[in-house]
């Protein structure tokens, strides 16, 4: 799949919210190989965020530390300064114009890539997919590789098979978390060009609770095929969090505070290798 | 009432103490048979030596069997659904309390794609049917609360889950069976409720809908993906070509064109000195069909692309020269509209696939490209762009078809 850009639009029918709406979601279920169908429901205290799948890295020498942060503290400053004369000088935007959209991720940017992650069911051993992030030779971004679904026998998973990119989250200067403010808008706007697959879009909104730690919203992100570039508009409001398992089936708006990442994913169920792009 | 119950109690628990009580003088009895550790306990170490020699000889005379894990749907020759129902149909007559239906369900639900029924609503029903009706219902609350009988519950769990992976949507016949068989606070309700509430959501919801199941002949799978991928013009047509009305044509098989008249028309239009390529091959996918396509596509008009249309909303750069009066903007308000095939990265003439993806079939496709109301195709300079894997099947399938390259096959020398 080929990812051009990615933009928000904003319409005249604003949310205006501070708070995270408690979500009355069932669990959810789409087209064969597209969303997960059990999600993992657990009311544990859960330990990490990673639920687990932490990377272990040895982490350098204290003083090497210190030495190191040091070094980055001229650009943390650089931004930290940005940040606040930003927020000295410019008013916030109270009134956005209905039907304009404003360019997000754009691929021909510089440096495009680096806030894209790719990640595979691979990565922990549990699975032999591969994919790649690259431009190109239009300067579009382009998502390819292959997905296998042969099953890793270690008594655990039960199946594999999925090719993953993220966006990296968003960072305030000292390396404070932060998530895009995308309250204003209320659809999500994209020109791709796919290979007539369905993908799933990931809204990852992590919550400050271990509860919500987890929170994803779906979409199915269908794409035609061919060589023409395609221009996909998906409401947030068709977004779904099957994670939430509530047994009042309700659907319920949901409302844009925290963003964290997003992602597109490619999931395999049925067939061995599958290649794609 | 009260003490009489009490009473009752007690007799009850006499009976179940001197029962115990029996077992365990049993047991004693029967130690040899079955607890050889009691035996080393009580017995002097020769004595256990022995008995340990005479326990070998006896193993090595006749061998305990091994329990029965045998697939009853592996052994079936002809495996068609009338044969797996059949199987059904024999494990519910075979016993009347159907033990071990649960594996069986399992072994049932494993070996259902052998059979060519993993997609069929009435199998799935037939195996929910195995399932005894209303001993599985909870009488009280907290049988309802903590799973009553969690193993046949899952069971139905899975068997629920393996259809929601496969896109069979249950009916309303199944929640009746379901309710007989678990009550309304059973799990599996909970997941069919669920499911029946999403899954009719994204059952309709592509905005290029397949047929279900897809055809098996290549021909029309080839004609549903250039359809496809025509619908970015409504005025594209699909045709069918025959390599066999080409003059000089090795391949006998199909093309599938799309072109639409607009694109005709800037194929028309295109200068007779700059190329145009075949492009390819590209995949497309059915739900698990794919398919190969190839593009003829010429590079970007650069020139028409990337006039500057004078946005006249636009007051950001307003040319207000200091002396003397404002320049006149050049007005091209009246200009070609940019086609939809006028891609940034190329601009696209025609999609096409082919029977056997090779460069000759290509070849016959501009040629009949040319008598269908392209003749300037033949002025055009057509180029081939080929990525390599088309290139190597290309001479995997000519390799084929000379005898030579056949006899040197490792497989053919080993027979020789």
């Amino acid at each position: 799949m080929s990812v051009l850009r990615l933009c928000t639009r904003s319409c005249s029918n604003h949310i205006f919210s501070s708070t995270y709406l408690p979500l009355l979601q069932a669990q959810s279920v789409a087209l064969a190989n597209c969303i997960h169908t059990t999600a993992i429901r657990s009311t544990f205290w859960e330990k990490e965020k990673k639920s687990g799948y932490n990377t272990k890295i040895t982490l350098p020498s204290r003083k090497e530390l210190i030495v190191e942060g040091l070094r980055e503290l001229k650009e943390e400053i650089k931004l930290w300064k940005e940040e606040m004369k930003e927020k000295l000088e410019s008013d916030p935007i109270l009134v956005y114009r209905p039907g304009e959209v404003d360019v997000v991720f754009n691929f021909k940017e510089d440096n495009a890539l680096d806030r894209w992650v790719v990640t595979t069911d691979a990565d922990h051993r549990e699975g032999k997919s591969i994919a790649k992030l690259e431009l190109s030779a239009a300067g579009a971004g382009l998502f390819h590789g292959s997905v296998n679904s042969e099953h890793v026998k270690d008594g655990v998973i039960k199946r594999t098979g999925y090719a993953n990119i993220r966006t990296k989250r968003v960072r305030r200067s000292f390396k404070r978390e932060s998530a895009f403010d995308w309250t204003q808008y209320n659809t999500l706007v994209m020109k791709i060009r796919g290979d007539g697959r369905n993908y799933l879009i990931n809204l990852h909104t992590e919550g400050y609770f271990d509860l919500q730690w987890n929170d994803v919203y779906h979409f199915v992100l269908f794409t035609r095929g061919g060589p023409h570039w395609q221009m996909v508009k998906i409401p947030f409001s068709k977004f779904s969090c099957p994670q939430r398992v509530v047994y009042k089936i309700d659907r319920a708006r949901f409302v844009w505070i925290v963003l964290h990442t997003l992602g597109f994913q490619l999931e395999r169920k049925s067939i061995w290798t599958v290649p794609f792009g | 009432m009260h003490r009489q119950f009490v009473k009752v109690c007690r007799i009850h628990s006499a009976v179940n103490i001197s029962n115990l009580v029996s077992v365990l003088r049993c047991s004693k009895s029967s130690q040899k048979y079955y607890c050889t550790k009691f035996e080393n306990d009580t017995q002097g170490p020769n004595r256990t030596t022995r008995n340990a020699d005479d326990n070998r000889k006896h193993s090595n005379n006749r061998k305990p069997p091994l329990p029965a894990i045998q697939n009853p749907f592996a052994n079936v020759t002809n495996k068609t659904k009338d044969s797996y129902l059949a199987m059904l149909e024999i494990f519910e007559e075979r016993d009347v309390h159907r033990r071990n239906h649960v594996e069986f369900i399992y072994a049932a639900l494993r070996n259902m794609a052998d059979f060519g029924v993993e997609y069929d609503l009435e199998v799935y029903k037939a195996l929910i049917n195995v399932m005894p009706k209303g001993k599985f219902i909870p009488t009280n609350v907290f049988q309802a609360e903590f799973m009553h009988y969690p193993k046949q519950q899952q069971c139905i769990i899975d068997l629920l889950e393996q259809m929601e992976d496969l896109g069979v949507i249950p009916d309303y016949e199944m929640e009746a069976m379901l309710l007989n068989i678990f009550g309304r606070r059973g799990h599996p309700l909970r997941k069919y409720w669920r499911m029946m509430y999403w899954m009719p959501k994204f059952k309709n919801l592509s905005p290029w809908p397949l047929p279900n199941p897809l055809p098996d002949d290549t021909l029309d799978i080839a004609k549903m993906a250039i359809d496809r991928m025509c619908t970015v013009d409504l005025r594209s047509k699909v045709s069918v070509f025959e390599t066999k009305n080409v003059k000089d044509a090795i391949d006998d098989t199909w093309i599938v064109n799309g072109m639409s008249a607009e694109q005709s028309k800037l194929l028309s239009d295109h200068p007779c000195d700059k190329a145009v390529y075949i492009e390819g091959p590209f995949l497309i996918w059915l739900r698990n069909r794919s398919i190969n396509y190839f593009t003829l596509r010429a590079d970007p008009d650069q020139s028409f692309l990337h006039t500057q249309k004078e946005d006249q909303d636009d007051v950001s750069q307003i040319n207000a020269p200091f002396f003397g009066t404002a320049v006149p903007r050049p007005k091209r308000e009246v200009d070609k509209l940019r086609s939809v095939h006028q891609q940034e990265d190329g601009t696209i003439f025609a999609i096409c696939a082919t029977g056997t993806s090779t460069k000759d079939s290509l070849l016959s496709w501009i040629r009949l490209l040319e008598f269908n109301g392209n003749p300037k195709l033949g002025e055009i300079p057509v180029l081939f762009r080929f990525s390599s894997t088309v290139a190597a099947k290309a001479i995997e399938i000519e390799s084929q078809t000379k005898p030579d390259t056949l006899q040197s096959h490792p497989r053919s020398n080993n027979k020789e």
